[in-house]
Order: structure tokens, then C-alpha cells, then sequence
């Protein structure tokens, strides 16, 4: 008998395809689509973050992380009922500033999309010009940021400089989050909102977008 | 020029292709495995120094076998560069083992020094500060040039002039570093040092630029060196290549540089040792280099604790067992904060690191302003003629005086007029306390330096 503990360890081991495969059984098997997603994958995610800040693991293994959760969350989405994917007509930019990381910035996605935000993802290796382009061309509400390392800090500012010069800064709210970052910087840097963790990522869109 | 450079620049467009992704995740991860094992390079993480000559023998054959496994990776046409055995040793055969930097009076010439020797190993301060007010980076410069054991200097980048920013490959990049140099010229003659080392250029982050620095004359080959160096993670780029021709033709000293980022790639201070070794002999292959700057970062940010240091030293015990190049290591704190503690114990560990790992210099020694600089100077001095064992025993005693704390807000980024009279460009009071309460620290450690005795 298939566990959400077996999926986790799996996660944390980042390996990608028995971890599909367990995803694929829990489903099948009738477990909860969310708890799956949480105390599995999720949960596993942040087993090799903690192993990461203690120098137990390398950026290579968050990458290889990315690609395992890469390989799970889809099947989770597909099954979780309709009801709970209802859509929110509210679009939002989602992109890693400058860094190829991307483990947390697809985490925030996911958990957007299930709350029914329409996700534009564009992506790692970005330049502020790049969110402020999607951003236009897409009509979005709003822009998500994830800021992983130090020369993306400076970056993150740039954006909100260009927003302003462009004369949209009021038009889109802009939250970030990433692990170079805290509270206290996004504050003073003028973002309009900072995330601890991912699921931080959808409590402040609906407040900055003022949903219900 | 390297023995290698056309033979490089073949290879980049015939060597087998291969996408970046699948080098820096299968091929060197793998490489970096299977060859740390083979020689058993282990660090334990209670040692902040690697002192063992069989170990450093073994990761220099690491580092060998590593170049020669993987080759380098070409960014420009996705191609992997390899080279022969014979190739490599004939590089390290025809490598100059001295490098005479500066001019008159105060030229130096850095020759090979093992753990314990009585030459120090010399201390190159940084100059300015990373600012664009020109008149402030002026003033940082002086403070560190005046210094007595100041053996030359590596410019910080200026960021601009006043609003103008320094934007890359543009002419304001370029003037930028035109007035970097101008400044530090001007500095080293206030300081009566017009003969000074100035490093390397730093304004400049682009080959123009760089070319179009040296066109004026104001840094040249009397006093200072071109970087050329490796990319991290084993990779090059057309821009080396080029840089390693201009630096032939120019006769200007090529700076061979190498920063492993440690938990990126690296699992750890074992495999950044091994890549700085490789990269050492690949630079050696296709500039000709001879002055070597060597130092790891962690990818969590940091340039101290131990697995940093000990990635230096074994690197630079490494090399001068079997390269004896005049190798360099980064001597700052990594802290910009003048009067953090624990910013002046990682110094005095960097520079203790140097001395009793066999190396010829540090780079950045110090902060950014003269006091930090005389400290990085005089610890470095007395440490000396220290065996590994006693060198440890210090560190030892260093590391438990840590705090780990952030330095307080009041010591970060504190302007110059705090801590120096700019009419002076004396000390001020806080900032000679500082130095004193230290000097009396390192006295009771066992070092001592003839004018720490001012200091009682």
C-alpha cells in the first residue's frame, strides 16, 4: 500500500520518475489530490530546501527537485475536482528574475492555478523589461516575482523603477519572494507584497486583487 | 601567450558538441564524483585549514585528472575543448614561477614561498570603494595607499560618476574605468608611490571596455595585469580567448583568476579545490599566465567559514607543491563593516590561511578603508614564519571567538568621515581603538607585530 510518506521521500530524494509513478498509484488509490500535493510533493520540496541551507545539498539538487515536482504536479492537477479549479478572471505574470531557478516560482504557480488565477509563466532567466512586456501584452493583474539570488535584488528594483517610468506602476501590484529575500526589503524596495512561502503567493493575490 | 591558444581556439569550433545543460549536470557532476573518490579527497568540517602534503598532492592529481576528463566547455559554440597529457605537463613545464609587479621603487617581485617561510606573503589592499561619488573613492584609496605594508593595490569598481552609471560596453564604461585609473594613479602618487601594483582593472567588466582602458595608457603593462580568467564550472567564452591574445601582443601580465562556487555544482570545499587546480592548468594552457588568483565563494554568499578557507588552502598547498605559481588568495573579511569583530577575525584568518599554506599573496586584503587594510598588513606579517600546526592552533582560537552574528547596523557601510579626518586622512579615535583592542587580542594569541607595541 502506497504513502503520501513513500511520495515525500521520493520527492526528497529527486527521483523523478518513481515519483510520477507514486503520484499516478495515490491517486488511483483515492487519496486527497491536495494532501498529495502538500505532505507529498510539497513536503518533499522543502526536505531538500532544508537539506540546501544546511549545505547538504547543492543548487544541482534543487534543480533535479524542480524537475521531479515538475514531474508530479500535473497529474495532481488533473485530478483535483472541477469545482476547486473554478477560474478567476484575473491574470497573473509569474516569472524567476534574472536566475534559472525555478522550484519555488512553479510552486506558487501551481497553487495559483489551482485557486483559479490564469497564470501567464514566463519563465527563469528574466529581465524586468520581460515582466513589464508580458505583462502589457497579456493585460494582467498582476506580477509575481521570485528573486532567488543577490543580483536579482537590484533587478527586482529595476522592474518597479521601469513600471513607474512606463506609467503602469499603479496598474499591476507586484509581489515577490525567493530565498534571498525578507518582509523588510521588499518593504522598503516599494513591492506590494512579500511571500514566506509559496502558498503565501495566493492570500496575497487576492488581497491585493480584492477577492473574497 | 599559452602553448595552447591556437590549439584552444581550433578545438572550440572541432571538439564535440555537447548542450551547456548536459555538461554542468551530467557530465562534471559526474567527473567531480567519480574522481574525488578515486584519490579519497575528504574534508572534515572541524578543519579550517588543509595542512596535510599527501592530501594536497592528491588533489592537485585530482584537479589534473579533471581538466583532462572533461576538457572545457565553450559558451560561444557549444563545443567541449579537451587537451592531452603531454599537453598539460608541457604548460606547467614552460610555466614562470616569478612575476616582478609594479615599477621602481616599488616593484616586487613575487617568487614561490612554502608554509613557514620568512618572506610574507604580500598584501595587495583594495583602493576606493564601490560608490559613484569619484572624490569618496579618492579619498578610500589614499587611506590604504599610505599604509606601510601596502604592496600594491586592486581597485574596487567604481559604479558610476556621479549620475552617469557604468554601463557596460558602452563609452561610460569606459570612462568610468578611464577615471578608476586615473584616480588611483593620482592616489599612488600622493602616497609616494607612483611605482605601485594596481591589480587588475575592475570598473571595466567587458573586453572593450577593458582593451579600451589600457589604450590610454594610464594602466599598462608596468602596472597592471589583464584578467583572463576561467569561467566558473570549467567554462570559457571567446572573451578569454581574446583577452589572452590582446594581453600577448600587449605584453601585459595575464591575470589568471578562479572563484568555485561551492554547493552549486561543487557538492563542497573538496570539489572546489579540485576545479580551482583544473582551471589553473587550462588557464596555464591557453594564456601563459603566471600570477594566480585562487579563492571560493559559497553560493549561500559567503567568503569565510571553514569550508571556504579550507578550499583556499588546499588549493594554494596544491599548487605550490606542485605548480609553485604565484598564487593569491582573497584576504578580506567579506563584511564591508570596519569596526565588526568578527569581520577583523576573518581577516586575520585569511591571512594566517596564506602564510602557513605556502602562498605568495592576498587580494582585497583587508575592508575597503586604510585601518582594515594596516590590519590585513601587520596579521599577516606576524603570522609569517608560523607552522601549519601553530597557524591551526590560532585559527582554532579565532573561530571560537566568533560571534556569527550579523554585524550591527551601525558598523555596516560606515562613511569614511566616521572613521577617518578627511584633512588628515588620519584615523579617528573609534577606528584606532578598534585596531588597538585587536592587536591586544592577537598579542595575548601569540602573534605580534613591532608596532603593536605602541598599542599597550
Amino acid at each position: 500500500m502506497a504513502t503520501i510518506e513513500d511520495l515525500r521521500q521520493l520527492v526528497s530524494a529527486t527521483k523523478a520518475q518513481p515519483a510520477a509513478e507514486m503520484t499516478r498509484t495515490l491517486l488511483a488509490e483515492g487519496h486527497d489530490p491536495m494532501a498529495i500535493l502538500e505532505d507529498g510533493v510539497m513536503s518533499g520540496l522543502s526536505d531538500v530546501g532544508d537539506r540546501f541551507a544546511n549545505k547538504k545539498a547543492i543548487v544541482l539538487d534543487l534543480v533535479r527537485a524542480g524537475v521531479t515536482a515538475k514531474a508530479c504536479i500535473p497529474l495532481i492537477e488533473e485530478a483535483f475536482p472541477k469545482g476547486e479549479s473554478r477560474k478567476i478572471d484575473r491574470k497573473i505574470i509569474l516569472g524567476t528574475m534574472l536566475s534559472q531557478h525555478n522550484i519555488g516560482k512553479n510552486l506558487v504557480g501551481t497553487l495559483l492555478s489551482i485557486a483559479g488565477f490564469e497564470v501567464i509563466d514566463i519563465g527563469e532567466k528574466n529581465s524586468p523589461w520581460d515582466f513589464y512586456q508580458a505583462a502589457e501584452k497579456s493585460g494582467a493583474h498582476l506580477i509575481a516575482v521570485s528573486v532567488v539570488f543577490a543580483p536579482a535584488m537590484e533587478k527586482f528594483t529595476e522592474l518597479l523603477g521601469l513600471l513607474t517610468e512606463m506609467n503602469v506602476r499603479e496598474k499591476y501590484p507586484v509581489i515577490v519572494g525567493g530565498a534571498v529575500t525578507s518582509r523588510a526589503w521588499a518593504s522598503d524596495q516599494g513591492a506590494d507584497g512579500w511571500g514566506a512561502q509559496a502558498k503565501d503567493g495566493v492570500l496575497l493575490a487576492r488581497q491585493l486583487l480584492k477577492l473574497a | 601567450m599559452g602553448r595552447l591558444l591556437w590549439e584552444v581556439i581550433e578545438r572550440t569550433v572541432t571538439g564535440p558538441v555537447m548542450a551547456e545543460e548536459q555538461f554542468e549536470t551530467e557530465l562534471l557532476p559526474g567527473a567531480l564524483a567519480s574522481i574525488q573518490a578515486k584519490h579519497r579527497i575528504e574534508w572534515d568540517p572541524d578543519e579550517p585549514v588543509m595542512t596535510d602534503p599527501a592530501l594536497a598532492d592528491a588533489i592537485y592529481a585530482a584537479g589534473r585528472e579533471l581538466l583532462l576528463e572533461v576538457g572545457l566547455y565553450c559558451k560561444s559554440t557549444k563545443r567541449i575543448v579537451r587537451f592531452t597529457e603531454a599537453e598539460i605537463d608541457s604548460a606547467v613545464r614552460g610555466a614562470r614561477h616569478e612575476v616582478t609587479l609594479g615599477h621602481d621603487r616599488q616593484a616586487i617581485t613575487v617568487r614561490p614561498r612554502a608554509p613557514g617561510d620568512a618572506q610574507h606573503p604580500y598584501t595587495f589592499f583594495s583602493a576606493g570603494t564601490m560608490t559613484t561619488d569619484v572624490e569618496l573613492y579618492k579619498y578610500y584609496a589614499r587611506t590604504t595607499m599610505q599604509e606601510p605594508t601596502c604592496d600594491g593595490v586592486v581597485p574596487l569598481p567604481l559604479y558610476g560618476i556621479d549620475e552617469m552609471k557604468n554601463v557596460a560596453d558602452t563609452p561610460a564604461q569606459t570612462l568610468v574605468c578611464l577615471t578608476e585609473a586615473r584616480v588611483i594613479n593620482e592616489a599612488a602618487m600622493w602616497a609616494g608611490k607612483p611605482g605601485l601594483w594596481f591589480g587588475i582593472p575592475m570598473s571595466a567588466t567587458t573586453p572593450l571596455t577593458l582593451i579600451s582602458t589600457f589604450a590610454s595608457g594610464l594602466y599598462n603593462k608596468h602596472n597592471c595585469t589583464l584578467p583572463v580568467q576561467i569561467l566558473q564550472e570549467m567554462r570559457i567564452d571567446y572573451d578569454r580567448l581574446n583577452l589572452a591574445f590582446f594581453a600577448e601582443q600587449q605584453g601585459l601580465e595575464p591575470w589568471m583568476s578562479s572563484c568555485p562556487a561551492l554547493y552549486a555544482y561543487l557538492t563542497g570545499p573538496e570539489q572546489g579545490a579540485m576545479e580551482i587546480i583544473a582551471h589553473t592548468l587550462a588557464m596555464l594552457a591557453y594564456s601563459g599566465g603566471s600570477v594566480t588568483q585562487a579563492m571560493s565563494v559559497s553560493v549561500h554568499g559567503s567568503y569565510v567559514g571553514n569550508d571556504i578557507f579550507w578550499c583556499n588552502s588546499a588549493a594554494g598547498l596544491a599548487a605550490e607543491r606542485n605548480l609553485k605559481l604565484p598564487w593569491i588568495t582573497y584576504g578580506s573579511g567579506g563584511t564591508r563593516a570596519p569596526l565588526d569583530d568578527d569581520a577583523w577575525y576573518h581577516i586575520a584568518i585569511a591571512c594566517i590561511n596564506a602564510c602557513i599554506s605556502g602562498m605568495e599573496g592576498l587580494w582585497l586584503a583587508g575592508g575597503h578603508s586604510g585601518m582594515e587594510a594596516r590590519w590585513s598588513g601587520e596579521i599577516t606579517r606576524a603570522a609569517t614564519r608560523l607552522t601549519p600546526r601553530e597557524g591551526v592552533e590560532i585559527i582554532r582560537k579565532i573561530n571560537g571567538r566568533l560571534s556569527g552574528n550579523d554585524p550591527a547596523p551601525g558598523a555596516v557601510d560606515l562613511p569614511l568621515t566616521e572613521i577617518y579626518d578627511l584633512k588628515t586622512l588620519k584615523p579617528k579615535p573609534v577606528m584606532l581603538d578598534h585596531y588597538r583592542r585587536f592587536t591586544r587580542i592577537f598579542r595575548d594569541l601569540g602573534l605580534d607585530y613591532p608596532t603593536w607595541q605602541d598599542a599597550d
